[in-house]
Parts: C-alpha cells; sequence; structure tokens
C-alpha cells in the first residue's frame, strides 16, 4: 500500500476564497458585536479572531474533505457546545495510535501539531501536512493584507 | 480471520512502517512543499531533518497567526469606519 504512486492532491484555492470565508467570519463577529461591548477583554477579542481564522480557513480550504479541516470544525463545535454531524467515512480506529508509536519522534511531534493529526496513517500524515501548511500560508497572507489595508490610512 | 480480536500487531503490514518508507514519504513531502527551503535539496538530508523543519515551520505559521490576529483586534475595535476600510481593503487586493 505504502508503495502506491498515486498522485497526491494538495492543490489549495484560491486566495480570496479564503478571504470570502474569512470576511464572512468577521462580519457575523461584528454582529454579534463582538468589537464594541466594553466589557469584552481584549483577550476574548483576540481569540475570538483567532478561531474565526482557524474555522473559516478550515471552511475554505478543506471543509469535510480533509481530515485537518474536519478535526479543526469538531474542535471548534466542541467549544461552542454544537453538535456537529459528519458523513460516515472510514472511521479511525483508535488502535492505529498504538500501532504509530514506531514513528520517529519527530513525526510524533507533528502529529501534535496537526489538527487531528493523532489519529492519522503516516502516510496519510505528510500529505494532510502539505495541505494544511498550504492553508495556513495563504490565509496568514490574507489576514496580513487585512491588517496592511486597515491601517495604512 | 482468527486474531481479530487480539491487538493486530501481525497485520498485513499496512500499519507496520519500514524506515526506508518513512524516508520515501519524508522526500514526498519535501517536493510537496519547496518552501522549506531549497538549501535542503541534497540527498543527504535526513528525514528527521525535514520534520524537524516542517515541525518548526508549522509553529511559526501559528504564531504568525497570533501576532496578526492581535493586531487585527486592534484595529478592529476602533472605529466603526473600520467596516468601510475592510471591505475597501480586501476590494482593492
Amino acid at each position: 500500500m505504502a508503495s502506491a504512486d498515486k498522485p497526491i492532491n494538495t492543490d489549495v484555492p484560491e486566495k480570496d476564497v479564503f478571504a470570502l470565508h474569512f470576511l464572512q467570519s468577521l462580519s457575523n463577529l461584528r454582529r454579534q458585536n463582538a468589537f464594541n461591548s466594553p466589557d469584552d477583554t481584549t483577550n476574548n477579542r483576540v481569540k475570538k479572531i483567532k478561531k474565526a481564522a482557524y474555522v473559516s480557513m478550515a471552511r475554505a480550504a478543506g471543509g469535510t474533505n480533509r481530515l485537518w479541516s474536519r478535526a479543526l470544525l469538531r474542535r471548534a463545535a466542541k467549544e461552542n457546545n454544537k453538535v456537529v454531524i459528519f458523513s460516515r467515512r472510514k472511521k479511525r480506529v483508535t488502535w492505529l495510535r498504538r500501532s504509530n508509536r514506531r514513528d520517529p519522534v519527530d513525526a510524533e511531534r507533528l502529529r501534535n501539531l496537526l489538527p487531528g493529526g493523532g489519529a492519522m496513517e503516516t502516510s496519510k500524515l505528510m500529505e494532510e501536512t502539505a495541505h494544511y501548511i498550504k492553508c495556513l500560508s495563504m490565509q496568514v497572507k490574507v489576514m496580513q493584507c487585512l491588517v496592511d489595508g486597515l491601517s495604512a490610512k | 480471520m482468527s486474531g481479530r480480536r487480539s491487538r493486530p500487531r501481525q497485520s498485513s503490514g499496512t500499519t507496520r512502517i519500514s524506515e526506508d518508507q518513512i524516508n520515501d514519504l519524508v522526500i514526498k513531502l519535501q517536493q510537496l512543499l519547496p518552501e522549506l527551503g531549497d538549501s535542503h535539496r541534497s540527498d543527504k538530508v535526513s528525514a528527521a531533518r525535514v520534520l524537524q523543519d516542517t515541525c518548526n515551520y508549522i509553529r511559526n505559521l501559528h504564531r504568525e497567526v497570533d501576532d496578526i490576529s492581535e493586531r487585527l483586534s486592534e484595529l478592529l475595535a476602533n472605529s466603526d469606519t473600520a467596516q468601510a476600510a475592510l471591505i475597501r481593503s480586501l476590494l482593492t487586493q
């Protein structure tokens, strides 16, 4: 199985897809008055923005097609106490985690960094990592453009 | 199939990955992410190094998201004209 030479697709959507999703999240936050309420501490505001960034990135880039985006969305929904229903795919059983202990230490560290990485097979981990990094870079670019646009008066 | 219930140590080989296979995958990762640094093009680069660099790269990106979120929070909290500037800035990209 590991020698299968299937072309791995790590294509990432265009920048405006990310921008659109992020803007939508931000405007939702604004509608909830997250920016103007005086009793909301700065930390809470930053946390909300950060969460909006990750959730919108997951939606823009992977939705339910990527393991890392599913893990991200699931985590965010749990924080909101929502119930998330995903279409049933091949479920990664927990015993997989035990057999993955043969990985070198660095692969373990990578697993900890990647959302949902703990239950992936090593080959899938590499593919998901590449896609995650590309999406994260794109998201950072979008946010940086926003900051530049807002601060340049 | 006997032994299904016990821990599958002797499975068909899909869960046990050898060193070579890990190296292959890491090389594939390196190809997928050219931004990890062209200085690692040499053949001698170890799998551990690539994985380490990848981890550091991800950590840096996370840190960037944190920093940018903080600045965004300051900028967006300031005034309501921020809303117009928001739209404006993204439309002129």
